[in-house]
């Protein structure tokens, strides 16, 4: 008898990590979706869009460092800047050792300094310290 | 046994590209702002271009090409939504027959009191240089022989002209008199030639050649001193 609710028990605990499972295997797919979908659509300069579906990702995963990293590229190339920078800088403390992310992240900043670095609206562009060493 | 092996490599291959993760290059158009205050200089008098005379290889061309070189610049300004720019027939009206020459590059007290004239903010003046250069070239490459049934090596003798222009475009401030810009732009384009066509080539005209080069080097300095966009690449990460 024992024996038996023992098992009940493995099997209901085995059920439930496995429905959780499914239900964050079934967000990341969602996400993965939703980002191939965004990168297609800013292949396509659609950025407006690529926006939308790259925002989506970060509701459902506020950790998710690509989509912060490809959310920078969007903004920057719809001009918004300040928030290009924020995006980029969330998605090198999510993952610090990312090479695209510093690319991406050192280049706006590039581009900043030659457009408008004097622009009194422009963001402060103090090096975050997850940014400060090496190469690129 | 071989099998189970095989498998484990084929996941393992499998795994580790599961773990990769790609990324898509993409161009983004970032704007790049004027080289010069556009603010302040926005209206512009363009003066015919000079010819340098003390420059010995410079070839033969009749006068009016500084007009046209300058003609090029004040249509490639206008069509700048910032830029205004006094018309060819203004600006010759004001001259009133005077020659521009070398000398004037420097006085920039005489190009203040034309800039006040014009009523502009600043006065655009430059010189320019086009020379060719003629050297022999050897082409080689392949023929069919029909005696031999093969390709062999072979070469060809020609002439290869080279066409340079530098031209030297200068902002002058009317208020201050101060030379805002300076900047040399040299252009190439090289042509090949037998004996026959070389000879033409040296009596024949060779306003078409400095038209094209002078377009080219105007319409880099106009992109530097307007505000344009430029494609930059960035990362996406799949």
């Amino acid at each position: 008898m024992l024996r038996y609710s023992q098992l009940a028990l493995v099997a209901i605990l085995l059920c439930w990590v496995l429905s959780g499972c499914a239900i964050i295997s079934r967000d990341v797919t969602r996400t993965e979706a939703y980002n191939r979908f965004a990168i297609k659509a800013a292949q396509a300069q659609l950025w407006n869009e690529a926006v939308f579906r790259w925002k989506q990702v970060i509701s459902i995963d506020p950790e998710d460092s690509k989509a912060h990293n490809n959310l920078g590229v969007a903004y920057e190339a719809l001009g918004n800047m300040g928030e290009a920078i924020a995006a980029y800088e969330r998605a090198a403390e999510l993952e610090p050792n990312n090479k695209y992310y510093r690319l991406n992240y050192r280049r706006c900043r590039i581009h900043l300094r030659r457009s408008g670095g004097d622009d009194e609206n422009a963001p402060q562009l103090e090096e975050p310290p997850h940014l400060l060493d090496e190469d690129t | 046994m071989q099998i189970a092996k095989r498998i484990g490599i084929l996941l393992g291959i499998l795994t580790l590209c599961g773990c990769s993760s790609a990324v898509t290059r993409v161009s983004i158009p970032v704007k790049v702002q004027s080289e010069i205050d556009i603010t302040r200089y926005s209206n512009f008098a363009v003066l015919p271009f000079v010819s340098e005379k003390q420059v010995e290889r410079n070839e033969k061309l009749p006068p009016e090409v500084g007009e046209e070189i300058a003609s090029i610049l004040r249509r490639g300004l206008a069509r700048q939504k910032h830029f205004e720019v006094v018309s060819s027939q203004e600006t010759a009206r004001m001259l009133t027959g005077e020659t521009v020459g070398e000398d004037w590059l420097t006085d920039t007290k005489h190009l203040r009191q034309l800039g006040e004239y014009f009523e502009v903010k600043a006065v655009i003046i430059g010189s320019f240089r086009f020379y060719s250069d003629s050297r022999p070239r050897r082409y080689y490459g392949e023929r069919y022989s029909v005696r031999r049934q093969r390709y062999i090596s072979d070469y060809q003798d020609y002439m290869q002209k080279t066409y340079l222009l530098s031209l030297r475009v200068m902002i002058v401030d009317v208020e201050t008199g101060q030379v805002v810009w300076d900047e040399s732009y040299r252009r190439s384009t090289a042509e090949a030639h037998t004996i026959g066509s070389f000879i033409f080539s040296q009596v024949g005209p060779q306003a078409n050649t400095i038209r094209e080069l002078g377009r080219r080097a105007v319409s880099e300095f106009t992109r530097q001193i307007s505000p344009h966009y430029e494609s930059e690449d960035r990362y996406l990460v799949n």
